[in-house]
């Protein structure tokens, strides 16, 4: 998959591309608008990243561009400025996604996931687990044709999270951004993972022990996933 | 009391002392001008009458051989009479005494006069009967009276009229610049017209104080909404940055321990930047309120999110709310933060196995929502500050919070006009009243 990231900030536009790169992207950086521009008038991307604080070019008129030359690329805002993203969704531009800085790496590509799975039906949401089948779209998990009904919305969240970043450890922090990052309030300790987790776990017992999540001491946890 | 008030009643108390003071002395006022008069009245006719004497002698009252002539009207109001004076001594005087005229007794203002002529001496008197001089007297002091209290009525309305007239702007000014007005809250400014120099001199003082107090809020809310605008750039790098080397294989756990520290603190540099920035959004009015939402559904999101939070603590938590109730006009991600947020205190400040409880009333047309909680309390002086940004008591310093949960609280309530009320025991719980206001909750089938 191609990418092209337009951000005006050089430390955080590498880290996007190191990041992605890593997720087996294929990255294409511009620090500014006017060569962003010409890249996406000349080139086909699948994803193109556009920071809307760009110095020399307004972001939207970038996204307009994009809608034009690519209209297959899927377009996500990247902003520092939280009450532009409200004129986003009044304007309905045709971005696909906006996040808002600061924003997690992970948030950002689980996003990319979403998307692209929206966009062309893939039908890769069934997830084997020592037994238990995860079915993401439908949001249901089921052993040996037995729903597991007791999980709740926010415990299903955190599984889903964890298997779309298999195989890596996913902080506290990353993962009450994720169920919690809406929330506007007083905490800043996410130690209240550990309980949600500690719950995925009795309730899961009861049909297997779900040794593939795993608690990795000090640091968080992870879903281990052999393909 | 009100200025135009005191004016009103100094005025007319003035003016009351004025009429009483002028009707007592009425009657010897008149009486003394009535008195001067006629005694004037007296002179002139004795003065005719001497100098009728001179010309023309005696004998043109007096018939020869006769030793007096006295001459009245019918009414006996008045009468002239001379006499023979035998007594000796100069008489000229003028008093009331009573005379004996035809059998009847009458008192009368007598000038009394004796004079020479033809080698003589003649006692003149000329008389006014009291009656006749009082008869005048009453409906004169009438006249005085009602003259009097009609001017005094008319000054009255007089100055009532024009000091409305002229303290009207005053009026003005207090209405439109200073009572009703939410601080900060100012509308633009509009001159209040007036020929008074110090009106316009207050009007344009205050105009300029109001000025000077919304740009410095103005001021203050720009800078934090660019300053957390401007932080999210850099926190973001740092997130990023620490989130890709968390990723890299070759570095220990050791140090990725160190960098979860870290993402931590950067998490709570994070969440103060948001607050203060929703904070600043909300103040600067930023947020739509557009949302119909049942009130019982959004505690149940809340629930939703908060139960792992009671679960960890053992807190029991019972919310008794009528599921017909509807927000109406509101936001409901600031509403759902305002709940979120006092509930999430009524845990944080409880003791475990601890309680909640969430209650609705309603009184007539006004709802209220309270939060109750059984926790550590407040305590009542410190009431009145912990609304107060970064604000932290001592009890609170081992929770972790920066000081910012109920700042948020009371600028989504604000932002809603939602009232709110505090009570609380140390040691025993505290009660957070929400009070909204008339139309906020509706009731829906």
């Amino acid at each position: 998959m191609n990418v092209l990231i337009i951000e005006d900030e050089k430390a955080l536009a590498d880290e996007l591309e190191i990041f992605l790169t890593n997720y087996n992207y294929i990255c294409e950086v511009c620090f500014d608008g006017t060569s962003g521009s010409e890249k996406i008038a000349v080139n086909l991307y699948d994803f193109i990243l556009i920071d809307l604080g760009l110095p020399d070019y307004d972001g939207l008129d970038l996204l307009k561009e994009a809608k034009k030359s690519n209209p297959e690329a899927i377009c996500i805002i990247l902003t520092a400025r939280a009450e532009v993203y409200d004129r986003i969704k009044g304007l309905d531009l045709g971005a696909d996604d906006y996040l808002p800085k600061p924003f997690s790496l992970l948030e950002l590509q689980s996003r990319m996931q979403a998307i692209t799975r929206r966009r062309f039906g893939l039908n890769q949401s069934l997830v084997d687990l020592g037994g238990f089948l995860i079915n993401l779209t439908e949001r249901t998990i089921t052993y040996y044709n037995t729903e597991v009904n007791t999980i709740t919305k926010k415990e299903f969240d955190l599984i889903a999270y964890l298997i779309l970043h298999k195989n890596r450890t996913l902080t506290r922090s990353q993962l009450s951004e994720h169920i919690w990052g809406s929330i506007i309030n007083d905490d800043y300790d996410s130690n209240y993972i550990d309980a949600h987790i500690k719950n995925i776990r009795k309730k899961l017992n009861a049909h297997a022990s779900p040794d593939w999540l795993e608690t990795v001491r000090g640091l968080g946890y992870k879903i281990k996933i052999n393909s | 009391m009100k200025l135009k008030t005191k004016l009103t009643l100094f005025n007319t108390i003035s003016k009351l002392v004025i009429v009483t003071i002028f009707v007592l002395l009425l009657p010897s006022l008149i009486k003394n001008i009535n008195q001067t008069y006629t005694d004037s009245k007296l002179r002139k006719q004795k003065d005719k009458l001497l100098r009728i004497v001179e010309t023309q002698g005696i004998k043109s009252y007096i018939q020869a051989g006769e030793s007096d002539a006295s001459y009245y009207t019918p009414l006996k109001e008045d009468y002239v009479s001379l006499d023979v004076d035998s007594l000796p001594g100069n008489i000229d005087t003028i008093k009331n005494e009573k005379r004996i005229l035809q059998g009847d007794t009458i008192e009368y203002r007598i000038l009394s006069h004796n004079f020479k002529a033809d080698n003589k001496k003649y006692l003149l008197e000329i008389a006014i009967s009291v009656d006749a001089i009082t008869e005048t007297t009453r409906p004169l002091q009438n006249i005085a009276f009602l003259v009097l209290l009609g001017m005094i009525l008319f000054t009255i309305l007089a100055d009532q009229l024009y000091s409305n007239y002229v303290l009207k702007p005053l009026s003005l000014i207090i209405r439109t610049k200073l009572v009703g007005h939410k601080f900060p809250n100012f509308g633009p400014f509009k001159e209040v017209k007036t020929t008074t120099s110090d009106f316009q001199h207050l009007d344009l003082s205050i105009h300029k104080m109001i000025e000077t107090i919304e740009s410095t809020f103005q001021k203050e809310r720009e800078f934090i909404s660019n300053a957390s605008h401007e932080l999210m750039t850099p926190i973001s790098i740092l997130q990023s940055k620490i989130e890709n080397m968390f990723e890299q294989e070759d570095i220990v756990d050791e140090v990725k321990a160190r960098l979860l520290e870290m993402q931590k603190i950067l998490n709570r540099l994070k969440s103060i930047t948001k607050t203060l920035l929703l904070i600043s959004q909300i103040e600067n009015e930023q947020f739509l309120k557009e949302d119909n939402i049942s009130l019982s559904a959004m505690l149940q999101d809340v629930y939703d999110e908060i139960s792992i939070r009671l679960q960890d603590k053992n807190i029991s938590y019972e919310a008794t709310l009528p599921t017909d109730w509807y927000l109406v006009s509101v936001n409901k991600f600031l509403l759902f933060n305002l709940f979120f947020n006092l509930i999430n205190n009524a845990i944080k400040y409880n003791n475990p196995n601890g309680q909640i409880k969430i209650a609705a009333a309603r009184e007539n047309n006004t709802f209220t929502v309270s939060i109750i909680d059984t926790g550590i309390g407040i305590n009542a002086e410190d009431i009145p500050y912990i609304f107060n940004r970064f604000k932290k008591f001592r009890q609170s310093l081992q929770q972790d919070s920066f000081g910012l949960g109920l700042p948020i609280v009371k600028s989504i309530a604000a932002f809603h006009h939602i009232r709110i009320e505090v009570k609380s025991e140390k040691g025993s719980g505290s009660a957070f009243k929400l009070i909204f206001p008339p139309g906020a909750i509706e009731i829906k089938a």
